[in-house]
């Protein structure tokens, strides 16, 4: 039992010095732009995703905010830049700032709300954002957007070109990644899990919710608009189309596929959801069927996710035993 | 001397039906207290404002001479009262050792960045925390189950777990509501042996149960609630003597006695 466990732990990191191992050479594998500009999209809707799977996954909050903080972030970054002369890195970290604030202001107040109440409230912030991008014409231009984001620069010299554009990308999405595994596999983690469970018996046990789940919201938040504030880089231009449901789709899509609660059941979902309609190419008319086929044969199959299944399988046989 | 929890003139109504209705009674601090009476009495509801999981519409409550009325539920459980749940409350997808190491008074030392760094101070308050639990899961028996997710223990395993759970903080007095309702009736003795064992150990008990012989053993003193207050208290064996309760149990109204005579 014991070896067995320090086993899958082995095997677990071989696998992320394997796939670091990768990403860290994959510029040198490719010179397409395009496959770089995929896994960008990609390693940034993992972080997304990572970020809503602290939130719902283990406070157990459906939140659709995270919409909107991707696209406050994409909006902080580009302004920075373009109207206010200040460096990419400044405009992720007045990203990062103002979704800090936005989500302690906002998670206040709505994170007292019951479960209905909050999923209506977040899906409200987040259409309120995309209106205020579009009418708010003279910060964000309003539907033309801000078009024409240069490449950041690091040390007066322009990080042109994908590759080292990635370089940068993939440096946030291991930091990111780092800091909510580290946060989700501590107490607090444990303790987000318990008020997810059962709120009544978790405050029986002097434990107040409230404090845990405006800062995991927040901290979400802040991640998921960093990780949209890179993003505008990537697509060198910010309009209301950031604000498109399919990003919040996709970040859903991550973590149900790869199991509420488990943090690498949603990287390695995350990382699926690039690989998978990618390989799909070969049949470009089938390509989003088969696609669509294959989410809801997994969601069948495995309700709760990969990482759901797998708990199932080992529930049963650690019954099994006891019989 | 003052008692451990004392409660006074409580009122609590949902829409108009008063289940708790101006009840006053007080626990002694080291006593193992029974609360008994009729199903629908307001035992549940009285113990749900004491720990702050409804907000009565009236009365105080202090615990060790200070008011805890108004408190939210992780105040007062932090101020030294924890309860038990009639429907039996645990994290199911936690392991036995977990569902006690969430408990948070035992790591009232440290901060969120103790627990995110993992810091010394950090790593040596879960140890002293991990071995209070071990102890208490010893103590219920569920040693053999420490690593097994609490999902697959039987419901009175669970009940076992929920009781160690609210020992875990070390309080000063404990509220079980029926904790041996459900459970197999030749374990209910050792349920009393660990209460028995706890109160050795200087915890204080107020107890709900509708099991005579359990409480009649285990109790100094029992509490007989009707209608949402108390109607009388004392000695066990004596409260299970006086008419005033056999007439509580068997629904009469004072007053009424002879329907009881047509209907036996
Ligand atoms: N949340 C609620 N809403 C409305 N009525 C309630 C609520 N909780 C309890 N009651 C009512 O209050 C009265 C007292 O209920 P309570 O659960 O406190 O009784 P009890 O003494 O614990 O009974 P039992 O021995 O069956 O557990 C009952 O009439 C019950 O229907
Ligand atoms: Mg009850």
């Amino acid at each position: 039992m014991k070896s067995g466990l320090s086993g899958v732990g082995a095997a677990k990191v071989a696998a992320v010095i394997l796939a670091l191992a990768i990403l860290a050479v994959l510029p040198l594998l490719t010179s397409s732009n395009y496959l770089l500009g995929v896994a960008v999209s990609g390693l940034l809707m993992t972080v997304a995703a990572a970020a809503l799977n602290l939130v719902y996954g283990f406070a157990g909050l459906l939140s659709f905010a995270q919409l909107g903080f991707w696209g406050v972030g994409a909006y902080c970054s580009a302004i920075t830049v373009m109207d206010a002369g200040g460096s990419f890195w400044a405009g992720v970290l007045v990203a990062a700032g103002v979704n800090g604030l936005l989500g302690l202001a906002f998670g206040y107040p709505i994170l007292r709300t019951r479960t209905h109440a909050f999923v209506v409230a977040t899906i409200t912030f987040a259409l309120l954002c995309n209106l205020v991008a579009r009418d708010w014409i003279s910060v964000t231009r309003g539907p033309l957007g801000i078009p024409g984001l240069p490449p950041p620069r690091l040390l007066g010299y322009e990080i042109e070109g994908s590759a080292r554009f990635f370089y940068i990308v993939l440096g946030y999405a291991v930091l990111a990644l780092c800091f909510l595994y580290v946060l989700e596999t501590s107490r607090i983690g444990l303790t987000l899990k318990a008020i997810k469970q059962n709120e009544t018996l978790a405050q029986s046990q002097g434990i107040s919710p409230l404090p845990y789940k405006l800062a995991v919201f927040t901290i979400a938040a802040v991640i998921t608009g960093m990780a949209g504030a890179v993003f505008a880089f990537h697509l060198r231009v910010v309009d209301p189309l950031i604000f498109d449901f399919y990003y919040m789709q996709t970040f859903l899509i991550i973590v149900i596929i790869g199991g509420t609660g488990s943090f690498w059941g949603v990287v390695l979902a995350g990382a699926a959801m690039v690989v998978l309609p990618e390989a799909l190419r070969f049949s470009n008319d089938l390509r989003m069927v088969i696609y669509g086929a294959i989410l809801v044969a997994a969601m069948l199959l495995m309700p709760r996710g990969v990482a759901g299944w797998i708990e199932d399988r080992r529930l049963a046989s650690l019954r099994a035993n006891l019989r | 001397m003052i008692p451990l929890l004392e409660i006074s003139d409580l009122v609590k109504a949902f829409r108009g039906v008063r289940a708790v209705d101006g009840a006053s009674f007080a626990v002694q601090a080291g006593s193992i207290t029974g609360l008994i009476g009729p199903n629908g009495s307001g035992k549940s509801t009285a113990i749900d404002c004491i720990s702050g999981f409804q907000r009565a519409d009236a009365g105080r409550v202090h615990l060790d001479g200070t008011a805890i009325d108004g408190l939210p539920p992780q105040r007062i459980a932090r101020a030294g009262l924890t309860r038990t749940f009639q429907d039996v409350r645990v994290y199911d997808t936690y392991t036995v050792l977990e569902n006690l190491l969430v408990v948070a008074k035992p790591f009232a030392t440290t901060n969120w960045a103790d627990a995110f760094l993992r810091t010394q101070k950090f790593r040596e308050t879960h140890g002293q925390a991990e071995a209070r639990a071990l102890d208490l899961i010893d103590l219920v028996g569920l040693t053999r189950l420490t690593h097994a997710p609490a999902l697959i223990l039987s419901y009175g395993q669970k009940k076992l777990l929920a009781f160690a759970a609210a020992m875990m903080s070390n309080p000063s007095i404990v509220v079980l509501d029926e904790p041996v309702a459900g459970v197999n009736p030749t374990r209910v003795n050792e349920v009393a042996e660990i209460v028995r064992a706890a109160n050795r150990g200087g915890t204080t008990f107020l107890i709900i149960e509708h099991n005579v012989d359990f409480i009649t053993s285990l109790c100094d003193h029992v509490i007989v609630f009707d209608r949402g207050r108390k109607l009388t208290e004392g000695p066990p064996a004596e409260v299970h003597r006086d008419p005033l309760v056999l007439d509580a149990y068997l629904g009469v109204e004072p007053g009424h006695e002879p329907h009881l005579a047509r209907a036996g």
